[in-house]
């Protein structure tokens, strides 16, 4: 009985001390290495004022979030997310309105890679055209500061700045192809940035500003990433 | 004693590890694939859009007809001076059940005309359509030539193709993950059955895809 007791103890602090290693693991932390190029355009927005609707998967609603209708409910979609939102200028005038589809990446790996999100966006700027944009993101950094405070109630630390874009580009940046209007025949990158601005334990709510930055050049290989 | 204690220390320690990196948390549930090999090469596969049940949300100018009456978000004016659309829509499988989602943008002012769609299956990856954009409100003028008027309830059965079948400017622009690579043509088909007088669709839209690696 004590070897028992010793044995499942052991195994508690083992798991804990895992838990505390993966917490803090180095490796999955985005790589500031998906820095813009020079951008051609950056597009800017403010979460939730911006957003013009919204579906979540049943699944990524963190535990005792109040449940809501229109929830992407069936099994095969119910770690994904839609949102359709409104985009400014620089000068905050509205320039664009953005489709986004977001699902939980396989690439997900809480020792090498972090919380992984496929993120693809269709925008379409009026009079220019519309592009596609797929991005993979690690999630882990805004995971790892904002449960516990929505859960253990500790202090938030922000406003925070996070900058998840980490592929499938070769410089960890989100790729772009151009779909319709001018920008037909355009591929790029881009990298996709967040200022988390307040965070509401009592709500489980927060606002967040994001911005969008992206690099256009004509087309030199398939179109098919 | 100690030794116990340190041997499951280790498992412990091992196997949190362990489940870390290869438990499949990001997994999706995958149905099989309703594709089929067309005799001439290249695969062939039919995605649907049952309405209403699976319109997400819309947003869009009233202007450009039926499709956006539905609309609960208002669009900034600056955003409405073109005619412009955006559907969302969940997707399925010629079998029927719900596989993925998708985003329409619709555009036809002067300058950027098109329509595009983006489908994305979340065990497989994304796709991007593209194709010449249908003629502004052309449900609504389909609808009233099979004696649909406006605020009224009506049944029938209306097929447009906004992406004919033999159209070579319908085309399969993108993809990734499992769908990169894969290029093609697709058809886009619309069946209205009946619209309520609140403006509501009911039907489906059949979108047709005939892909090829690396064409």
């Amino acid at each position: 009985m004590r070897y028992l007791l010793v044995a499942v103890l052991g195994l508690l602090i083992g798991a804990a001390a895992a838990g505390v290693a993966i917490y803090y693991n180095p490796l999955i932390e985005t790589r500031s290495s998906a820095e813009p190029d020079v951008a051609d355009r950056a597009l800017h927005y403010s979460l939730p004022s911006e957003v013009l609707g919204f579906a979540l998967g049943e699944r990524v609603l963190p535990p005792g979030t109040p449940k809501r209708d229109g929830l992407l409910w069936e099994e095969t979609i119910e770690r994904s997310a839609m949102l359709s939102l409104v985009l400014e200028d620089a000068q905050d005038k509205p320039t664009a309105i953005a489709s986004r589809m977001l699902a939980v990446s396989p690439r997900t790996d809480f020792v090498l890679s972090g919380v992984r999100v496929n993120d693809y966006w269709l925008l379409t700027i009026p009079g220019e055209g519309t592009l596609f944009l797929r991005a993979d993101e690690n999630v882990w950094p805004f995971v790892k500061e904002t449960l516990p405070v929505w859960y253990f109630g500790r202090p938030w630390k922000g406003p925070v700045e996070y900058n998840p874009t980490a592929g499938p580009g070769e410089h960890g940046q989100a790729v772009v192809v151009g779909a319709t209007g001018r920008f037909v025949g355009l591929e790029g990158t881009a990298v996709a940035k967040y200022r988390l601005t307040d965070l509401d334990p009592a709500a489980r709510s927060m606002a967040a500003t994001g911005e969008i930055d992206f690099k256009l050049g004509a087309s030199q290989v398939a179109k098919s990433e | 004693m100690k030794t116990t204690f340190f041997l499951a220390l280790f498992l412990g320690f091992a196997g949190v590890l362990a489940a870390g990196h290869w438990v499949p948390w990001g997994a999706h549930v995958r149905l099989p694939s309703q594709t089929h090999v067309v005799a001439n090469g290249g695969r062939a596969e039919q995605f649907l859009i049952r309405l209403p049940a699976d319109r997400i949300d819309v947003a869009g100018a009233k202007t450009v007809g039926l499709r956006a009456a539905s609309a609960a978000a208002t669009l900034p004016p600056q955003l409405t001076a073109e005619p412009l659309l955006v559907e969302h829509f969940k997707v399925r499988d010629a079998a029927g059940n719900v596989i993925g989602l998708a985003a329409r943008h619709w555009s036809a002012d002067t300058h950027s005309s098109g329509t595009a769609w983006s489908l994305m299956i979340p065990s497989r990856g994304a796709l991007l359509l593209t194709a010449p954009a249908e003629p502004r409100a052309a449900l609504d003028t389909a609808l009233r030539n099979a004696g649909y008027t406006a605020g009224a309830l009506w049944n029938g059965n209306v097929k447009v193709a906004f992406a004919p079948e033999d159209s070579d400017s319908a085309i399969v622009a993108a993809g990734s993950e499992e769908f990169a690579g894969l290029a093609g043509k697709y058809s886009e088909t619309w069946t209205v059955t009946g619209v309520t007088d609140g403006g509501e669709l009911h039907g489906t839209i059949e979108i047709d895809t005939v892909t090829r690696q690396g064409s």
